[in-house]
């Protein structure tokens, strides 16, 4: 019995919606279909803040420049012990010097968000290519003006605390999350539901870069480890799901791709912000797997 | 001059803003009141009020002394009511205010503590939110009162603070019920009866903070201070509560894992507290460690966030 969840409430209501409402959350969802075009969308021009989905369109400027000659990805690159970005997962936990390949960078940066493999990229490449290869795309509403750690020193700045470990603590108090500058999509990585889901279907259809980048790019996304938030809601082993996640007190997102087995390809982008200053809320993560399927689910009925 | 008469007759007069209406209700012609007002400000060395030939207002100075006047009006006044008490053999009173939902045990209790101790003085109890018990105690209509913190006030002195910890009470037949503890996190998206803001200001916004910070946001409050209205919604599955076991049949009650809520409370009381308000301290606070499973404040446990990669900020 959960009689909260059972109330007859929110009838007529836009069925997106409602999965976001009872699971605590305001969501932004744009969903289409990558070949016929057609899209459902829930505010899905308002600007949302990126936090580590930023990472995806790093990598297509990383191949791009790969193309352009202007790096190798099999480059060799030292990255120290010291002075990491911090992290809980890849080089961002791992506590010794290492040496790794530009492209095994960039497979920690999006098979487990690893923030300091994402900001040894960045430098590498610039911010300001990243954003001019947006624009190339028409994608202006998307900017990228900062790294994790910029990321990472602000919510530590904000919150008031003297050392970074205390950081997650912090941000569970509903005070400190109300004067976070990092939720501000107008002040840190930015972009729209709609325009990180033209960037996705531009991937799969091999034009935001060469057939080889673009299939490189997909390897890895098909990669990402995390089960719990698009993926969960397609528990089913002959449909494939890529994506990347991003997570900042409050906010729970992913972009990805999901292909069924009939051959239909979806580019959903879900944008999450939670009421609840909780860390884990298996809710809101599920709510992202379940508002797509709905999204997608509406796009197929017509098939 | 009698500065307490003559603080009495301004006070009435910032109630009226009109001579004539304030004239009238204290019974006297218009003249000797004006007077009466000027003479004040003499003493005083300010001016009260704007007179123009259309309204009376309030002066800064003015605005500033009503406060203070009410103080020292009320404070006669209790002065000379103890006093004639007292002249005419009547018991003393001692009037404090105790929150709504204090338990009849624990009202019996009390009573019969404070008469046990002192049975030469009456107690008056009034149920009170603490927001009117700061206000009845700031203004003099009480002596002592039991406030639920995190209170705002200026002006009040605090006895010892005790904290209990609530848990939840379920419906009987709520999967909840099969845990041995629940966490906060479960009771995301149901409803919560609650008591009300407007009587609780502190404690309702720390308490929704708190459920905030364990992952439960609730559907829909309903707020009441009616116990046995609350104890329905929960019985009828509608809502949860937060409280102590209620001994009632249908109502199943859990302790919240790792303590998420603190619910503080003491004793409080305006300038130095006389004997008789020292005495209903002593007893309340001990009343409510026996009777209502209160505890000393001790150090709060730091409230942590264990690691999770997976959830982990920027993962």
């Amino acid at each position: 019995m959960n009689p909260g969840m059972n109330r007859g409430m929110n009838h007529g209501m836009n069925p997106v919606e409602r999965v976001f409402r009872s699971a605590g959350v305001t969501g932004w969802l744009h969903a289409v279909d990558i070949d016929d075009g057609r899209e459902v969308g829930l505010r899905a021009d308002e600007p949302v803040v990126l936090a580590s989905v930023f990472k995806v369109p790093l990598l297509l400027e990383l191949h791009r420049q790969a193309e352009r000659g202007l790096l190798d990805l099999s480059e060799r690159v030292r990255v120290p012990a010291a002075d990491r970005t911090a992290g809980g997962t890849g080089l961002a936990a791992m506590l010794d010097d290492a040496t790794l390949s530009l492209r095994d960078l960039a497979y920690l940066m999006m098979a487990v968000s690893d923030n300091t493999a994402a900001d040894v990229l960045l430098s590498r490449v610039g911010r300001e290519a990243v954003n001019t290869l947006l624009d190339g795309l028409g994608l202006t509403a998307t900017r990228v003006v900062q790294n994790c750690r910029d990321m990472l020193t602000s919510l530590w700045v904000d919150a008031g605390v003297a050392d970074q470990s205390d950081v997650t603590q912090a941000c569970t108090d509903p005070e400190v999350v109300a004067r976070l500058r990092a939720l501000d999509p107008a002040l840190g990585n930015r972009s729209t539901p709609r325009e990180m889901t033209r960037l996705l279907a531009m991937i799969w259809r091999d034009e935001a870069a060469g057939a080889a980048s673009c299939a490189a790019i997909r390897r890895l996304m098909a990669l990402q480890v995390w089960p719990h938030r698009l993926a969960s809601g397609f528990p089913f082993d002959d449909v494939a799901v890529s994506g990347k996640t991003g997570t900042l007190p409050t906010l729970r997102n992913e972009v990805g791709v999901v292909e069924y087995p009939d051959g239909g390809r979806y580019a959903v982008a879900v944008f999450t912000r939670s009421l609840s200053t909780a860390q884990n809320q298996p809710r809101a993560d599920a709510a992202i797997g379940a508002a797509a399927r709905m999204a997608i689910d509406q796009l197929r009925t017509h098939i | 001059m009698d500065l307490v008469r003559h603080l009495g007759y301004f006070l009435v007069v910032t109630e009226e803003l009109h001579f004539g209406n304030a004239a009238a209700r204290l019974g006297m012609a218009q003249p000797p009141l004006s007077q009466r007002i000027r003479r004040l400000e003499e003493e005083l060395g300010v001016r009260l009020f704007e007179r123009s030939s259309r309204r009376v207002a309030l002066t800064e100075a003015g605005r500033l002394l009503v406060p203070e006047a009410r103080e020292i009006v009320a404070r006669v006044e209790r002065m000379r009511d103890l006093m004639s008490d007292l002249a005419r053999g009547d018991a003393a009173v001692v009037r404090a205010g105790v929150p709504a939902d204090l338990g009849a045990a624990v009202l019996a209790a009390l009573i019969a503590g404070f008469r046990d101790r002192r049975p030469d003085v009456r107690l008056s109890l009034t149920e009170m939110g603490t927001a009117a018990q700061v206000a009845a105690l700031l203004e003099g209509r009480l002596d002592v009162g039991l406030l639920r913190h995190p209170v705002a006030a200026n002006g009040l002195a605090y006895g010892p603070v005790l904290v209990r910890h609530p848990g939840v009470l379920l419906a009987e037949g709520d999967e909840l019920t099969e845990w041995a503890t629940v966490h906060l996190g479960d009771l995301a998206g149901r409803d919560l009866v609650l008591f009300p803001r407007d009587a609780e200001p502190g404690l309702y916004d720390d308490t929704l903070a708190s459920c905030r910070r364990g992952g439960f946001v609730p559907a829909e409050i309903i707020c009441t201070d009616r116990v046995e209205f609350a104890l329905g919604l929960v019985l009828s599955g509608t809502a949860v509560a937060f409280g102590a076991p209620a001994e009632v049949p249908g109502v199943v009650w859990r302790p919240l894992a790792g303590t998420p809520l603190a619910w503080r409370c003491s004793p409080a009381w305006r300038t130095e507290p006389g004997p008789y308000v020292r005495d209903f301290t002593a007893v309340a606070v001990q009343v409510l460690k026996e009777n209502a499973g209160m505890v000393d404040e001790g150090v709060p446990p730091a409230p942590r966030v264990a690691p999770r990669p997976a959830t982990g900020f920027l993962a």
